[in-house]
């Protein structure tokens, strides 16, 4: 089923360097590139939450697309991984901000660095949890049957986040835990916009993730692994790369991405049970722009959708923020129903 | 799941009583659906409000099995669709005072109509495509709603009048259990005739479905449009049961649930999901009333009630059923073939 029209890079060559770039999927990224280029003298702001909000959900893209990618498992749970994120985030986090406020005078360093332990904890929960359904719940499907396995787990998804979301209500309740803000400092002056100092960190913290992640993806050993077991499971397992290992890897670290996403985010979306919706289905227009399974497609759409969120809360009002993007979305899939890099995406389908 | 072809090809006999059984078993079922109001703990207005529930839920869950058993489109909008259904028929009584009975009938009318476009433009897509994109469709539209407040009050709420001029909800359970069993029937009837063939050809395999001459995306369109009709149906009735409308009724978490349950009773045999749902409406609604202290205690139990299925269970409740009647009738087959269904 996957008719890739300009697969092979030697077929490439041969197409002059102009009409490469003109196709419709670098159309759209020169596009929203020359948009924000525009913003630049006009509006800064509109650049700066931009790649603020784009960061954050390239994080939870990334994670989404990766364990589409290596195991073919369509996370509708995704969201949840946030929620554990930013309620972990606000255990570790609170009773430090407690001590700094108590003691405001003696925590100079606590004061820089007392939102990290929370995103560590986060990492390290997500990581956990995300292990521990591919060990109990896909592990055994995968066992059972694969016949439709697409459909099934993006089903069994669905029913681990209804556990995920009332797991959390029946225990903690359905009160919004959050922090006020993460550094108190006052807000710096980028492109003659104010922009919090919590903005840029999760922006920072976005990108550098971004970076570790796809140097891990690169350049390391197990990296490549996983990128073999996404190619191609059996040639992966015939290479004498464990497959059970990668997969737990796998759906560990995109936890572990989308908690941490939650926990970066704890300021602006406080805990509460389904606090993961929103981002859930942002990451979700995401990589579906993006074409399934594509993590640097990911990354680049993290940045266009979020780019289409803040043109419509400037243009069109806040309310609008889930309508026009699905629009957009659809337009674009009726053009490339792979998504914008789908072409690039391997093949392993159902159908 | 391997598709298990009566391999024995029972003697005339046989299916003829296998046939006998089953409209036995469907006569009964119906008779206690009938006769429950009226036996002691249900004929209080409580447990019929939670009969009504389960009515509605059993008749959601098989539109959506409708398309999600059988070929094998999960319609992730379905809350969305109820809802259109629900909003049309409830603008029409408000705004220009139609009788709700004509409004739910152009309530499905629309749905069916805004199912046809989403089909149209998602169905030629794989099937996690189709599947996220009527999501999509869904989130749009709710968001519409939202959105919209001079025309849908939005969040505030929407009143509409009700079906019938009693607040007892004895009546409302005959009605609702007269759709579902109408929904039961004409969907039956679409999945035996040769439009159903084509859709259980490609929900078993599309390439084959194709080969052997199926326009696939036509008969997918007729099935999903039809799916979203029904839902428009019961959104009707939903909104002149309950007399209020939120844009909540649209949520994705209403699809799960009925997803929950369409999988729970056993995907591709729309009977299953209508047995399944009364029971579970019940002790569900039972268990929010007694436990209002713990608060998402039985959503808790449907999910896991959901993984379980879908990771040792596929055939869900009506795959349990039927091995069970295949191990109580047909005593003297090997083993083999009554694993057959749970293989």
């Amino acid at each position: 089923m996957t008719t890739t029209p300009a697969a092979a890079p030697t077929n490439l060559r041969r197409v002059p360097l102009a009409k490469r770039f003109l196709t419709f999927t670098w159309l759209t990224v020169g596009l929203a590139i020359a948009i924000l280029v525009f913003y630049t003298f006009v509006q800064p702001s509109i650049v700066v939450d931009t790649l603020v909000t784009g960061g954050m959900w390239a994080l939870l893209a990334a994670g989404l697309a990766l364990v589409f990618g290596v195991m073919n498992i369509p996370n509708f749970a995704h969201g949840e991984f946030f929620m554990i994120g930013s309620l972990t985030a606000f255990f570790v986090f609170s009773p430090l901000q407690d001590a700094m406020f108590n003691d405001p005078a003696g925590t100079g360093l606590l004061k820089i660095v007392a939102p990290f332990p929370g995103m560590i904890a986060a990492l390290i929960v997500g990581f956990a949890v995300g292990a521990v359904l591919e060990v109990i719940l896909f592990r055994p499907l995968r066992k059972r049957s694969r016949d439709q396995w697409v459909m099934n787990t993006f089903l069994l998804t669905a029913g681990v986040s209804v556990v995920l979301i009332n797991g959390d209500r029946l225990i903690f309740g359905n009160d919004f835990r959050g922090a006020t803000r993460y550094w108190d400092v006052r807000p710096i002056s980028i492109l003659g916009t104010s922009v919090s100092v919590d903005r840029i960190a999760v922006f920072v913290i976005a990108m550098v993730t971004i970076l570790l992640f796809s140097a891990f993806l690169l350049r390391t050993r197990t990296g490549r692994a996983m990128r073999a077991v996404a190619q191609d499971e059996a040639g992966a397992q015939m290479a004498g790369i464990s497959l059970n290992r990668i997969f737990v890897l796998t759906m560990g670290l995109s936890c572990a991405l989308a908690a941490l996403a939650g926990a970066s985010l704890l300021w602006l979306y406080p805990s509460y049970p389904d606090v993961g919706l929103q981002p859930l289905y942002l990451a979700w227009y995401v990589v579906i722009l993006a074409g399934l399974g594509n993590v640097q497609g990911a990354i680049v759409g993290a940045f266009i959708v979020s780019l289409i969120q803040t043109l419509t809360v400037t243009y069109v009002g806040l309310d609008w923020i889930d309508v026009v993007p699905t629009l957009f979305i659809i337009l674009i899939l009726l053009f490339k129903p792979s998504g914008l890099f789908g072409s690039e995406v391997k093949g392993v389908w159902e159908q | 799941m391997a598709t298990v072809i009566e391999e024995t090809t029972p003697s005339r006999v046989e299916a003829k009583s296998a046939a006998r059984r089953r409209m036995t078993f469907a006569a009964v079922l119906i008779a206690i659906a009938v006769a429950l109001p009226l036996i002691p703990p249900f004929n209080g207005q409580d447990y019929q409000r939670l009969l009504v529930t389960g009515a509605l839920m059993a008749a959601y869950a098989v539109a959506f099995d409708f398309t999600a058993g059988y070929i094998d489109i999960v319609n992730f909008g379905f809350a969305a669709f109820v809802g259109i259904g629900a909003y049309t028929s409830g603008l029409l009584a408000v705004d220009l005072g139609i009788s709700p009975w004509i409004g739910m009938v152009c309530g499905a009318l629309v749905s069916g109509f805004v199912g046809l476009l989403t089909g149209m433009l998602t169905l030629r897509l794989r099937g996690i495509y189709a599947a996220v994109m009527a999501w999509f469709v869904g989130l749009a539209l709710m968001g519409v709603v939202r959105n919209l407040p001079d025309i849908t009050r939005g969040s505030l709420g929407l009143s509409v009048p009700l079906l019938l001029n009693t607040s007892d909800n004895l009546p409302y359970y005959y009605l609702v259990l007269g759709i579902l069993l109408l929904t039961l029937v004409v969907l039956m009837a679409v999945i035996r005739s040769r439009i159903g063939l084509a859709f259980r050809a490609i929900g078993q395999n599309l390439a084959a479905a194709k080969a052997s001459g199926i326009n696939p995306t036509r008969f997918l369109v007729i099935n999903f449009t039809l799916s979203c009709a029904f839902a428009g149906l019961l959104g009707g009735f939903y909104a002149h049961y309950y007399g209020i409308l939120t844009p909540d009724l649209l949520a994705t978490s209403h699809t799960v649930e009925v997803l929950a349950v369409a999988y729970i009773g056993g995907r591709g045999t729309l009977w299953g999901p209508a047995v399944i749902a009364f029971p579970l409406m019940v002790v569900t609604g039972l268990l929010q009333a007694q436990l209002a202290s713990l608060p998402g205690l039985e959503l808790v139990l449907y999910g896991l009630l959901l993984i379980l299925v879908m990771v040792f269970r596929p055939t869900g409740f009506a795959g349990l059923v039927t091995s069970a009647a295949n191990r109580i009738w047909r005593p003297r087959t090997d083993a083999a073939e009554t694993a057959a269904p749970t293989a």
